[in-house]
């Protein structure tokens, strides 16, 4: 079950409504990306605060947040890696930098490690090509990466 | 070799230093600009002949003037750095290395149309280009080439940036203002046209970041120098994105006379001395030419003729050693994925073409299948929407057929 937040994240959540409420709709993107930066996932109650400081209804949230791939309505990893298996990526050997990390992980990807801190995703091109087969975790680059070295890319849990 | 125009301060400056972007020549051009009537700026791109390089090849003057035209206020500039067409990165490689130049350029083509406020929409999965084109416009601003009275004038100008979340979809210019707007990412039917009804459903001019990276150039050399550069019916310099089996993957600028054999020879050749099975064009989007088509000019008329189009300047190289079924179920998973949903023909269209080439993949191809897929490529093409349903079975059609299928 979520933990209650802690009272300087309700903060700075209120802080990001405050500010992003006066561009009412044309708000919503950013204000969703940089509440997410500090909860993880959009879960109800951050949504609710989100309709209510905006002026969007709820419904139009949620069919926002179902439409971007980074945005999500459900847990997710504190980590999340995101390995690029497109053409480029894949003719340079992504299959098997996907099937070391799933293997190291011991968990497929769109899955979440057992422990909350992980989630491992397969991406479409990242725009990084030259460094095929890519890898991002969070907002680190990696890459080129192979079988061998995926472990760095893991963070120590 | 040229001297690069494009990637002329790339990797030679500090891009997050404005005192060396003005060492470099930076805004000498939006300082002439604002010499000069705006009608005559946008006669200047005009004549430049200069086409976007997002995709879809427009004349970017005639698209300025379009704007500048409508007797309506607030106007936008949008730069469009969504770049998700699979294997290209070169919008990526301009904002992190030379962000000012795209701030100049925005600022100028908000004076030639009488625009305000421009909007930059990178990609939620390009931090550092965004990192670099906001502390880009924060200097700017400090210095006075952004916000009110720009250097004196009586013209202002700002810039807000954005960042996509995830949908490749949302590159589409109609796609983009929605989302910037807070919604779906959903194409709009058009016209209206973006120069008459574009974001906030204000006249607004979008480009892509590389269409904008060649402005500050034509207004300071002028548009006979721009000519000058490339074949007759493609002036100016073109970024290639070269990935796949080939030794030195990267960003290439080269006019566009360059062929593809020249082009993969500068980005090291084919990888471990293979041969080449096919080259896709274009991304996703485009289309596979095989190996006797290398010395195709990489022109929007040369590939015209070998059936790919130019599109964002991809080319991804793939060897003997590849196999082409899995080359082509990653395209047609990547529409099925992509496609938003708003048109029938696109949104099972896509899903009906990944279907079946898994089951043409795994030997259980079904009597009708190539048919099937003949009739669903010409309904994605008459009845989709946007380019993105249009487009969705142009690198099929092309691979199979390479394919001897
Ligand atoms: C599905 C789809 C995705 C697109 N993605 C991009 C993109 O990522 N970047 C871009 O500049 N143009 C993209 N475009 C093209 C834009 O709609 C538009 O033509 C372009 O921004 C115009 O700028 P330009 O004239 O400077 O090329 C895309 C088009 C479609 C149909
Ligand atoms: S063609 Fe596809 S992506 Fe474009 S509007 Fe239709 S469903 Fe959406
Ligand atoms: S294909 Fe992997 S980064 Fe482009």
């Amino acid at each position: 079950m979520p933990e209650p937040m802690p009272l300087v994240a309700r903060d700075a959540i209120a802080d990001i409504i405050t500010r992003w409420a006066p561009h009412g709709r044309a708000g919503l993107l950013p204000c969703l990306q940089e509440v997410q930066e500090i909860t993880g996932w959009l879960n109800p109650e951050v949504c609710k605060q989100v309709s209510d400081g905006l002026r969007v209804p709820l419904a139009d949230i949620y069919g926002v947040i179902s439409f971007y791939s980074l945005l999500y309505d459900r847990p997710v990893g504190q980590v999340i890696i995101r390995v690029c298996d497109d053409v480029p990526c894949y003719l340079n050997g992504s299959q098997d930098v996907l099937a070391a990390l799933e293997a190291r992980l011991d968990i497929r990807a769109g899955e979440t490690t057992p422990d909350g801190k992980v989630t491992l995703e397969v991406h479409p091109c990242l725009g990084r090509c030259e460094r095929a087969p890519f890898v991002m975790v969070n907002e680190e680059e990696h890459g080129p990466v192979t079988p061998d070295n995926v472990s760095a890319l893991i963070p120590d849990t | 070799m040229e001297t690069p125009i494009l990637l002329h301060r790339i990797s030679r400056i500090d891009p997050t230093c404005l005192a060396d972007y003005e060492a470099e020549g930076g805004f000498k051009a939006l300082r002439r600009a604002l010499m000069l009537r705006p009608e005559r700026i946008v006669e200047m791109v005009k004549a430049s002949g200069l086409v976007g390089r997002g995709g879809a090849a427009f004349p970017t003057g005639v698209k300025w003037e379009g704007a500048a035209r409508q007797p309506v206020a607030p106007k936008y500039v949008v730069c469009n750095a969504d770049e998700s067409e699979p294997g290209t990165f070169k919008d990526r490689v301009l904002m992190e290395g030379d962000p000012f130049a795209i701030v100049e350029a925005m600022t100028i083509c908000g004076y030639a149309i009488g625009a305000e406020k421009g909007y930059i929409y990178v990609r939620g999965e390009y931090p550092l280009a965004y990192t670099r084109l906001a502390h880009a416009v924060e200097e700017a601003r400090k210095a006075g080439y952004l916000g009110a009275s720009i250097l004196g004038s009586d013209f202002s100008f700002d810039i807000e940036l954005r960042r996509g979340a995830g949908a490749y979809v949302c590159g589409e210019e109609t796609a983009l203002f929605e989302s910037i707007e807070g919604k779906r990412g959903q194409p709009r039917q058009k016209p209206p046209f973006p120069t008459e009804a574009g974001l906030f459903g204000k006249p607004t001019v979008i480009n892509n970041v590389e269409t904008f990276a060649n402005i500050p150039w034509i207004v300071r050399n002028g548009p006979e120098w721009f000519r000058s550069i490339g074949p007759a019916g493609a002036p100016g310099p073109k970024l290639f994105c070269v990935s796949g089996a080939v030794n030195r993957p990267g960003v290439y600028e080269a006019p566009m006379s360059i062929t593809l054999r020249e082009l993969i020879e500068r980005a090291g050749g084919v990888k471990d001395g293979r041969r080449i099975q096919a080259v896709l064009v274009g991304g996703a989007a485009g289309a596979f030419v095989g190996p006797d088509a290398l010395d195709v000019e990489m022109s929007f008329e040369g590939l015209r003729q070998v059936g790919a189009p130019l599109g964002s300047g991809a080319v991804m190289v793939i060897d003997d050693r590849a196999d082409m079924w899995e080359v082509l179920l990653r395209i047609a998973r990547f529409f099925a994925h992509e496609s938003c949903g708003k048109c029938y023909p696109c949104q099972l269209g896509t899903q009906r073409q990944w279907e079946i080439l898994q089951r043409m993949r795994q030997g259980q191809g079904q009597p009708g299948d190539r048919a099937r897929l003949e009739d669903l490529w010409a309904t994605m093409i008459d009845a989709s929407i946007c380019g993105l349903g249009q487009t969705a079975g142009s690198a099929i059609r092309s691979g199979l057929a390479l394919m001897g299928g």
